[in-house]
């Protein structure tokens, strides 16, 4: 599973818990004391204006004061229907529980004070209407009528039923009461009051009998605390109301004070309880301005809470977290100015589950997120660890106890080895032997290695392809170069080199032979490969070129040719003469002479196999008495000095010194000298052979010399005398020296770490001196 | 005497049968290794010369293989093209009693087969005075005399200079001829030796104008040449 399904599972995941939370918090109103205060807040920044036409006769502590505990007696009640139904009120409602019976002369008395005849117009009179829930024999409500001495028909009655919110404030109102299906509706108090002033039901009315649905909640949008005219109950008794206070009003009597408990908890901000009168009072506002506040029904409420959950969410898998903080904080807030701006328009919406939602989703998503990417983190930090050809770098392993801290420490080690990685791969590829570069698809050279810079004194990176070869090669291998590039190069790659400098020449053969030899600028070869660097996917990335350094096997090559030329020659001439000899008459001089010849093809192939030898197997010495060493070499060549009468003369000034050296290399390295010598020595001449000891520097050695009589060495010929294959001396028709001779001595005597010279005498004559290092025997 | 000679080229098999006649010995020809070990099971030799490089079985398996099959066996020259030194003290360490490098002159051939053959026969009884080429040696007072000079030698010199004239022409170890002379080699180092025989070469003048060649065998022992 990749990291980005499984993120996406995990969102999925959100979105449910999101959904759910925003539905089932709605349905089941669980952050309803939240939104109640949300309400609260909210509304009680904007206030209505209250209703002017409403005047509150209040029972209040100064009332009870004045005419003693309640309840009252009814007298008291008609003695102030009779005063103020003179000052021509509109309605006078009770907001007084008047269902009991009182004595026959006290109800009698209140009856007419309601309803006799006066000068003035009659006011409407209205009753409330109570229930007591729950009711008798499992009814929902008990419906407790005002005593009927004092109505004359139902319309006069009007509920007074309060709902309270859960948490016991009273925000709505029902604009009418249905006590059970068959039951009589019966209109509110205030409604009553209403088509009392306008001869017609309110809307609000209206549309709740369109619905049949009494109890679809309203919310009442309360005024400010005593904006309501109101006046006391014992003022009233006293006489002193002015009629313009009560003329053509809604004369609402009801109980203020405290003590009697019909005081109630709303929204409103300003304190304390209000009373049911006052309540009432700013339900008719509402009515009369038809601004009650609706609350979004339950499927509208969730559609439209979902709506931000669902931006939230996508705005996850779309955004950067940062950018999702922004969001998030944008929808919060946003979702307050939608309430607030519902509001405004009558319609509360409560956001409770929608933040609480976004409260969850928001954390739950940062800790399933970093908690899958971190999982995922962890398990291709164990990948790269478990691969195998990783390179086993061994760093410290600090254990931290947590599992963050371990990831951070796997995390830590991972990049290390990383680091370590690059490095080691950078070391490698510029500590590489041979030069190389890299270019990409633009033939841009994007990597050379130390050698190449180095060895150009310049870095190629940065170049192109084109001018790296221009700096690389020379002028007249450079077509050949191209063509190869060419012919390598990938058959979509776009040729950017210039087609004009291609030469097309065998198109073929250079690609089948995979690279391409060139010399350099500065005239040393090189052979070219070119490779592709592909991608993990295996897509062209790049070139790689190397570029190796064969001159150093082309010398080999021409050394070889050479030395084959030179063997071929010298094997072949000695064995020609003795051909040759043999076709004539054999005589013992020609017999000497084909023995002779003999020889030198036999010492040649010994000195070849001896070269050989020392080029393919280390140095192997053992102790060689010098003297010995010399006596052997002079003694195996005395038949070859008698016959040309020429007198070996050692002179040893040491006593009995060794060296350290190979025997077979080393005798014939000296044969060879001493051959040579004899050979070059006129007849009846002496052949000098000193050995000496004698220290140089520190280090004792052993010298060697030996002299002839000869006619000495050409001297343009000295400096290159050891050299392989310059053959030899002189070329004035003396005898001929083999080839490899004093180049096989010289790499003799390097061999056994000493060193030889050659030289010629004032007189005639060649001196070779060597020095060989003597070995020295620690006493014990 | 009989000897026995393998060689799988014709050309060497005439060369050496001629010297062989010439020293008036037998000579038993033999193509390759095999046939000679058969032949040795049943037959008898005085000397065997081998060729190292033969069909079949070559000289050195035909010398290992003698080693464990036969009893008193006859003295071995090995005869080879192979002169680096590693070859010769292998083919002399395997048992053979001395090496020839071809080519090789006649004369020291001839010289080298006479010394094999007369070490294996009867090798001579002592005298108090033998005469070597130009050389004298009295064994008595323990000096050898050349070209009307007498020199004085010590007396392990001079054990040195008369064991190898009595083994003049044979290959001998450098281990056989410290114990000859020293009794034991375990002190010894070879440079004792080496210096010896460089102090008898000078002092008796040891040269191929005198007749004679001390010819060091190196990583192995030394022979006293005859030269004629």
């Amino acid at each position: 599973m990749t990291i980005r399904l499984r993120l996406i599972i995990e969102w999925f995941i959100i979105l449910l818990l999101a959904n759910l939370t925003v539905i089932c918090f709605t349905y089941w109103n669980i952050t309803s004391a939240f939104d109640n205060l949300l309400y609260d807040g909210i509304s009680d920044s904007a206030r209505p204006a209250a209703d002017d036409n409403i005047l509150i006769i209040a029972i209040d502590e100064q009332s009870l004061a004045q005419n003693g505990k309640w309840p009252w007696s009814r007298l008291l009640h008609a003695q102030l229907i009779e005063q103020i139904k003179p000052l021509n009120p509109r309605s006078i409602s009770l907001d007084i529980i008047l269902s009991d019976k009182s004595t026959e002369e006290e109800d009698k008395a209140l009856a007419e004070a309601f309803y006799a005849d006066s000068q003035a117009q009659q006011p409407a009179i209205f009753m409330p209407l109570h229930s007591v829930s729950p009711g008798e024999n499992g009814k929902a409500y008990d419906i407790i009528y005002p005593n009927q001495a004092f109505i004359k028909s139902d319309d006069n009655i009007g509920h007074v039923n309060l709902t309270f919110d859960n948490d016991g404030v009273l925000r709505r109102f029902n604009i009418c009461f249905q006590a059970d299906e068959a039951g009589k509706q019966w209109p509110h108090l205030m409604e009553r009051i209403y088509q009392n002033r306008h001869g017609r039901p309110s809307e609000t009315m209206q549309k709740a009998a369109q619905n049949k649905l009494c109890e679809k909640p309203r919310m009442i949008p309360y005024s400010k605390r005593d904006t309501i005219a109101q006046i006391s109950y014992s003022d009233v008794q006293k006489g002193n109301i002015p009629r313009a206070f009560v003329e053509g009003k809604d004369i609402i009597i009801g109980a203020t004070a405290n003590g009697l408990g019909d005081n109630y908890p709303t929204p409103s901000s300003d304190g304390g309880l209000l009373s049911g009168v006052e309540i009432m009072a700013n339900m008719l506002g509402a009515l009369e301005r038809n601004d009650f506040i609706t609350p979004v029904p339950l499927w509208q409420t969730i559609i439209i809470l979902l709506l931000p959950i669902w931006l939230l969410l996508l705005s996850f898998l779309r955004l950067q977290p940062r950018q999702i903080l922004i969001i998030s904080a944008i929808i919060f807030f946003g979702l307050f100015g939608l309430c607030a701006f519902l509001l405004y328009f009558g319609y509360w919406l409560a956001p409770g589950p929608a933040l609480v939602a976004l409260l969850i989703a928001y954390p739950l998503w940062g800790w399933r997120r970093l908690q899958t990417v971190s999982y995922f983190m962890g398990k291709k930090l164990k990948e790269l660890e478990a691969e195998e050809d990783s390179i086993p770098f061994h760093s410290k392993k600090k254990k931290s106890l947590d599992l963050i801290g371990r990831q951070r420490d796997t995390l830590d080690q991972a990049i290390d080895n990383i680091r370590s990685l690059r490095r080691f791969v950078t070391d490698t590829l510029s500590g590489l032997p041979d030069p190389m570069f890299v270019i990409n698809l633009e033939n841009e050279v994007i990597l050379s290695n130390d050698i190449l810079d180095s060895r150009l004194e310049t870095s190629l990176v940065g170049r192109s392809l084109s001018e790296a070869i221009e700096t690389l090669v020379c002028e007249e291998d450079r077509p050949a170069v191209y063509n190869y590039i060419n012919a390598t190069d990938d058959q979509n790659h776009n040729m950017l080199i210039d087609q004009e400098k291609v030469v097309r020449m065998n198109y073929n053969e250079t690609s089948s032979m995979g690279f391409v030899r060139f010399s350099s600028k500065r005239g040393r070869n090189f052979v070219m490969r070119r490779t592709e660097l592909l991608s993990d996917e295996g897509d062209l990335r790049g070139y790689i070129h190397y570029l190796a350094d064969i001159s150093a096997l082309a010398k080999a090559d021409a050394q070889r040719e050479e030395m084959l030329q030179l063997l071929s020659h010298d094997m072949r001439a000695p064995q020609s003469a003795i051909l040759a000899l043999l076709d004539g008459k054999i005589d013992d001089q020609a017999k000497k002479s084909i023995a002779s010849n003999s020889k030198r093809t036999l010492q040649l192939a010994q000195d070849f196999v001896e070269i050989a030898r020392m080029g393919e197997t280390p140095f192997d010495g053992e102790e060689i008495m010098i003297d010995n060493l010399i006596d052997d070499v002079i003694d195996s060549l005395w038949p070859l000095a008698k016959e040309k009468k020429i007198k070996i003369t050692l002179s040893n000034n040491n006593e009995g010194s060794f060296i350290i050296g190979e025997i077979d290399s080393l005798s014939r390295a000296f044969m060879n000298l001493l051959d040579n010598a004899i050979k070059f020595s006129p007849e009846s001449s002496e052949v000098y052979v000193k050995i000496k000891n004698m220290t140089f520097g520190n280090t004792p050695m052993i010298s060697i010399t030996i002299e002839d009589e000869g006619p000495g060495i050409v001297n343009n010929m000295l400096p290159t005398l050891f050299d392989r294959f310059t053959s030899n001396r002189s070329k004035e028709g003396r005898a001929q020296g083999t080839g490899l001779g004093l180049s096989f001595v010289s790499a003799v005597i390097s061999r056994h770490n000493g060193s030889i010279n050659a030289d010629n005498k004032r007189n005639s004559g060649a001196i070779f001196s060597i020095l060989l290092p003597e070995s020295i025997i620690e006493e014990a | 005497m009989r000897v026995a000679l393998a060689d799988d080229q014709p050309d060497v098999i005439e060369f050496m049968s001629s010297i062989l006649e010439e020293l008036d010995h037998i000579a038993v020809t033999f193509p390759d290794g095999e046939r000679l070990s058969q032949a040795l099971m049943r037959d008898t030799f005085d000397l065997v010369i081998l060729d190292w490089n033969m069909p079949k079985k070559d000289g050195l398996a035909v010398l290992n293989w003698m080693k464990d099959a036969i009893k008193e066996a006859p003295p071995v020259i090995m005869m080879t093209s192979r002169t680096a030194k590693n070859d010769i003290t292998a083919a002399l360490n395997a048992g053979a009693d001395d090496y020839i490098t071809k080519p090789e002159d006649r004369n020291v051939i001839a010289a080298r087969i006479s010394a094999m053959l007369r070490r294996s026969g009867n090798s001579g009884s002592f005298e108090t005075k033998a005469t070597y080429g130009k050389y004298t040696l009295d064994r008595i007072e323990h000096n050898v005399s050349y070209d009307d000079k007498e020199v004085t030698l010590t007396a392990k010199e001079f054990e040195l200079i008369d064991l190898l004239f009595r083994n003049r022409d044979r290959t001998m170890s450098r281990d056989y001829i410290m114990e000859t002379i020293w009794r034991t080699n375990a002190a010894l180092t070879t440079r004792t030796l080496d210096m010896h025989i460089s102090r008898v070469r000078s002092k008796l003048n040891l040269k191929p104008e005198n007749g004679f060649r001390i010819f060091t065998v190196f990583g192995y022992g030394y022979r006293l040449e005859t030269l004629s």
